[in-house]
């Protein structure tokens, strides 16, 4: 039997668990989800101010800083889930 | 928050400031003619937003001009004294205008500033578009 073979299987099965996905506590996936949060605020935010301005309430200056701070999370959002709907597209076309 | 949302709320800030400042000039232009009418002055004040850590510019206290008032000659007047002399305001026209085109200058300044965050903003979003 070839000693190389053996080798190869071993640095295989050690490095098996490294493709496994090991969540990381206050990582990526806190960031992602404090991102979201903050993103539906500012969403939020967005639709009081402009409910708030069509009867009559908040003044134009905040109506228009709302809006273009729900543009810029809007197409942020959207930007992001194209790059991850790409990276996903990309893995699929993998060939196997 | 991000940077460029903060060159928002700045500049919206100053932006509301200067609309303050034109309401004023207004209210002097149109108590003009109202005797006893002192012109209203108001200052601006650095604040700082507590919220995310900016410096705000808002309106400060009204202040009331405490010049004379011009002596209008009309013994016809309700209000005339002895000398047939009364009161008027002391709204200046000139200056008044002056201060309204001023503070359009610094709003126009302050949309560019919006304008440019936001352009800035957005061009950086489309490095990952492409």
């Amino acid at each position: 039997m070839d000693v190389r073979s053996i080798s190869a299987a071993q640095n295989y099965a050690a490095s098996r668990p490294a493709t496994n996905a090991v969540p990381q506590p206050g990582s990526a996936a806190e960031g992602i989800k404090s991102a979201f949060t903050d993103f539906a605020a500012t969403l939020q935010q967005g639709e009081n101010i402009a409910l708030a301005a069509m009867t009559g309430d908040a003044d134009p200056h905040a109506l228009v800083q709302a809006l273009a701070q729900t543009e810029l999370a809007v197409e942020t959002a959207i930007t992001v889930r194209n790059k991850v709907v790409e990276a996903y597209q990309e893995i699929l076309r993998m060939p196997v | 928050m991000s940077e460029f949302s903060k060159s928002l709320s700045v500049s919206a800030s100053a932006l509301r400031a200067q609309a303050t400042r034109l309401r004023h000039v207004s209210e002097n232009i149109s108590n003009a003619d109202t005797p006893g009418y002192r012109r209203k002055t108001i200052s601006f004040e650095s604040a700082r937003n507590a919220a995310n850590g900016t410096n705000q510019v808002m309106a400060g206290r009204v202040q009331l001009d405490q010049t004379d008032l011009t002596r209008i000659f009309d013994p016809a007047h309700p209000l005339a004294d002895d000398s047939g002399h009364y009161g008027g305001s002391n709204v200046d026209l000139m200056i008044e205008i002056a201060d309204a085109r001023e503070a359009q200058r610094s709003y126009e300044a302050n949309l560019k500033m919006f304008d440019q965050a936001r352009q800035m903003s957005a061009s950086l979003l489309d490095l990952l578009r492409k």
